[in-house]
């Protein structure tokens, strides 16, 4: 008989816990409505793309020298180089050259081998269209330069979180003036400078000690 | 008591006073209810779309619908026309009668159920003796449609999903009658009015949910089921199942078994508030306030502001029942079948029945508080 | 006649067309699912009739009762075993239906008989509306408790039978380990309640 309590007693507590951690989700729940948005209105709003953003391949058909490198070391060899030799100056003659957007996968190592910095990385990543075949860019296409986000009159650029000054969650009222949180890569190098300068004073300073002892 | 506004009585009044005889009277009062309780479920559906679409949004740290209207509010709306002129496709292997049939029986009981919320002491279609036993047994014809549509779909996950609502559906129905039968022993009556009445001697105080929080919690979770809302929507878990006995369907069809849930819902919401907090009551008793006044209760003025009083005090709880349950569908899992034919059968039968056991104690007990 | 009492004679001939042209379906029809729900519509009918008679609590008890739960039932059980298969000749199916037929006929003729000999005084007992309910309720718990109780037995009687008949004590076993495969989920550990516990 005892054992039976025992049974309803537990079964009892069980049914209120359950209850108290329904009601805990709850709270949870409840708690997050009264937060900001996270979300962009993304047509209106857009977020600034990132440095070194891996968008859509820009290409300058005149700084091109044909060498076909971008074509090695892509992983599916995808630029197609289409060049002529012409045998009385004995150099390459670039007639074409393209990319397929609908195969490339953003990888950057053409970017990266390219020996004249004819190739370079773009923030457009807005490259949908009703035809896969139209995403196969030729020397034109790739040498269009996209509209920058914060350029176009028609959107609200914004700064992704990483961007905004400290302490701030919200980026639709920051002016473009403020800062980032922490340092612009050029002010690194700077610090980098100075403090391998210290570095080398106070290593100066330790070695002549050392010759001293 | 007080009798309260009469509308059917001072329309009489007044085309009788054109000279029309009180059967033509009567006749052309008949539809102006329907119609009146038709178009304000339509607007509940309509807000409580809206009000779902913001607070999932709100749940989630998005903004919701925002173009269509300020706010949004015209959001539900523009669904709704969007379903309207969808096309309109049978599955050429489907029971195109039964198909047809489905969703309209899922939908008619639901607003018929509609006849016995009150909204005031008469502000409701008709005051019939069997008052809230007529909403068990209507809602009982549901299931019938939703194995209809699941059939008629020759679709497996149609099938299935139907089988399930209406496994559901009759397995929440016992507990749900069994609760609500414990409200009714107190009140001693099945009428909707009275059992409001019988809540509201005290205002808040006297609420049913003070004395049957059990049977409150109870019939809460039933009605979710009931509603199929989550953590109960198994029979469109989309997971498994699709979108369940609704995968077949397009265009008005479904728009039916959309409206048909909200109107549930609403509905679900509304009787949670007639049978356990009071319906129309004021938290404080109107007729207090009105002493505290110096009005007299019985003029027309205090008449017209205590019936407006009640309407907006029902629609304000029944829609925070409803912000419950949206809440409560972004808090909690899906439950499993068997999770929820065990939650059902073993957990809330026997407790609804030993609810029932102690409130017939206590009304024996106790007869000044639980009803005599 | 005023328009209320010709509003309920339409009203009658068109729930007992219902009743009469949905009971010949459920009968006639070759395809089971309609026939079943057919049987709903016919249980419909039957309620509206009720609500005709004025009592509304027997109408709402009969939709509860044969809609909600019977019909539905039925309909359970033909969708789970929803099976095409061809039925078996059955030997001499004329004269089994010449036979059934004579004994509808006879009943037929038995209630009409009762129907027409019987003098009902018309018109009869005035309806008590709204108060049937508690009408109801104090005949099942006076003069009537006793068929009631009985009732009640007998159905939870058919319902113990029903578990106990439906009850699988099936243990599913691994055939390469001879563990149990039964992983809890939906059938729980069964202890076998007809073969163990009657020899201990």
């Amino acid at each position: 008989m005892t054992g039976f309590f025992r049974q309803v007693a537990d079964y009892t507590q069980n049914a209120i816990s359950a209850g108290k951690y329904l009601l805990q989700g709850l709270a949870v729940t409840f708690d997050h409505m009264g937060r900001r948005p996270i979300t962009v209105q993304y047509p209106y709003e857009k977020l600034i793309p990132s440095e070194r953003y891996r968008g859509r391949i820009h290409y300058e058909f005149d700084k091109c020298i044909a060498c076909e490198v971008c074509v090695r070391v892509c992983p599916i060899n995808l630029p197609v180089v289409d060049w002529v030799m012409n045998k009385e100056t004995k150099k390459k003659e670039l007639r074409n050259y393209s990319i397929d957007f609908g195969v490339c996968i953003f990888c950057g190592n053409c970017v990266e081998y390219c020996p004249t910095n004819c190739l370079s990385m773009t923030e457009e990543y807005e490259l949908a269209s009703f035809d896969r075949h139209s995403l196969n860019f030729d020397n034109v296409a790739l040498g269009r330069l996209p509209t920058s986000v914060t350029t176009d009159p028609s959107v609200k650029p914004l700064r992704e979180l990483g961007y905004l000054p400290q302490g701030i969650m919200d980026p639709h009222e920051v002016p473009n003036k403020d800062p980032r949180a922490g340092k612009l890569p050029a002010e690194v190098l700077d610090w980098m400078k100075q403090e391998s300068s210290k570095e080398g004073e106070i290593a100066s300073i330790s070695n002549t000690k050392e010759e001293v002892n | 008591m007080n009798t309260g506004l009469d509308l059917e009585l001072s329309f009489n009044n007044l085309l009788q006073g054109f000279g029309i005889s009180s059967e033509i009277s009567h006749i052309l009062w008949l539809p102006l209810p329907m119609l009146l309780v038709l178009s304000s479920a339509l607007i509940g559906v309509l807000v409580t779309v809206w009000l779902e679409r913001k607070v999932s949004a709100a749940a989630q740290q998005r903004i919701g619908p925002e173009y269509a209207g300020a706010l949004g509010v015209l959001q539900p709306m523009a669904d709704g026309l969007k379903l309207l002129v969808k096309e309109d496709v049978i599955p050429a292997k489907a029971d195109g009668l039964l198909f047809t049939l489905g969703p309209i029986l899922v939908l008619i009981p639901v607003i018929l159920s509609w006849l016995i919320v009150p909204f005031g002491q008469n502000l409701l279609i008709s005051n019939v003796g069997i008052g809230i036993f007529l909403w068990i047994a209507l809602s009982s014809i549901q299931p019938i449609g939703l194995l209809m549509s699941g059939y008629a779909s020759n679709n497996k996950y149609s099938l299935l999903g139907g089988l399930r609502a209406a496994a559901q559906s009759i397995s929440y129905e016992i507990p749900l009658a069994l609760s609500v039968l414990a409200v009714v022993m107190m009140s001693n009556s099945l009428s909707t009015i009275d059992i409001v009445n019988q809540q509201n001697s005290f205002g808040f105080l006297s609420w049913n949910i003070w004395r049957q929080p059990v049977g409150f919690v109870i019939f809460w979770i039933c009605a979710l089921a009931e509603c199929e809302r989550l953590p109960f929507d198994l029979p469109e878990a989309e997971e498994e199942l699709v979108a369940g006995y609704q995968t077949e369907y397009a265009g008005m069809k479904f728009a039916l078994f959309y409206l048909g849930s909200y109107i549930n819902l609403v509905l679900s919401a509304l009787l949670v508030s007639v049978l356990y907090l009071g319906g129309w009551g004021f938290p404080f008793p109107v007729e207090w306030i009105a002493n505290l006044l110096g009005q007299n209760v019985d003029t027309p003025l205090v008449q017209v502001f205590t019936g407006s009083i009640g309407i907006v005090m029902t629609i304000i709880k029944t829609y925070l029942l409803v912000f419950l349950a949206i809440l409560l569908r972004w808090t909690t899992p899906r439950v499993r079948i068997d999770q929820l034919l065990d939650l059902g059968w073993k957990f809330l039968l026997p407790i609804s029945l030993v609810n029932l056991l102690f409130t017939a104690a206590l009304k024996l007990a106790f007869p000044i508080a639980f009803g005599g | 006649m005023n328009i209320a009492s010709s509003t309920e004679q339409i009203c009658f001939l068109i729930l007992g067309s219902v009743v009469i042209l949905g009971a010949l379906g459920v009968v006639l029809l070759k395809n089971i699912v309609y026939s079943a729900f057919l049987l709903g519509g016919v249980f419909m009918g039957v309620a509206g009739l009720y609500l005709l008679l004025n009592a509304s609590f027997v109408a709402a008890a009969q939709v509860l009762v044969y809609v909600g739960a019977v019909n539905v039932l039925i309909l359970f059980a033909i969708m789970l075993v929803n099976k095409k298969e061809e039925l078996k000749q059955i030997k001499g199916l004329r004269t089994r239906k010449v036979l059934s037929g004579l004994v509808c006929t006879g009943l037929l003729f038995l209630l009409l008989r009762v129907d027409l000999t019987t003098n009902w005084n018309l018109p009869g007992p005035s309806a008590i509306g709204e108060l049937s309910t508690e009408r109801i309720g104090e005949h099942l718990f006076t003069d009537y408790l006793l068929p009631f109780e009985v009732a009640s037995v007998l159905l939870l009687m058919a319902m113990i039978g029903a578990i106990v008949l439906a009850r699988r004590d099936v243990l599913n076993t691994d055939i390469a380990t001879g563990d149990s495969v039964d992983q809890n989920l939906i059938e729980k550990s069964n202890d076998p309640i007809l073969l163990e516990q009657s020899s201990n």
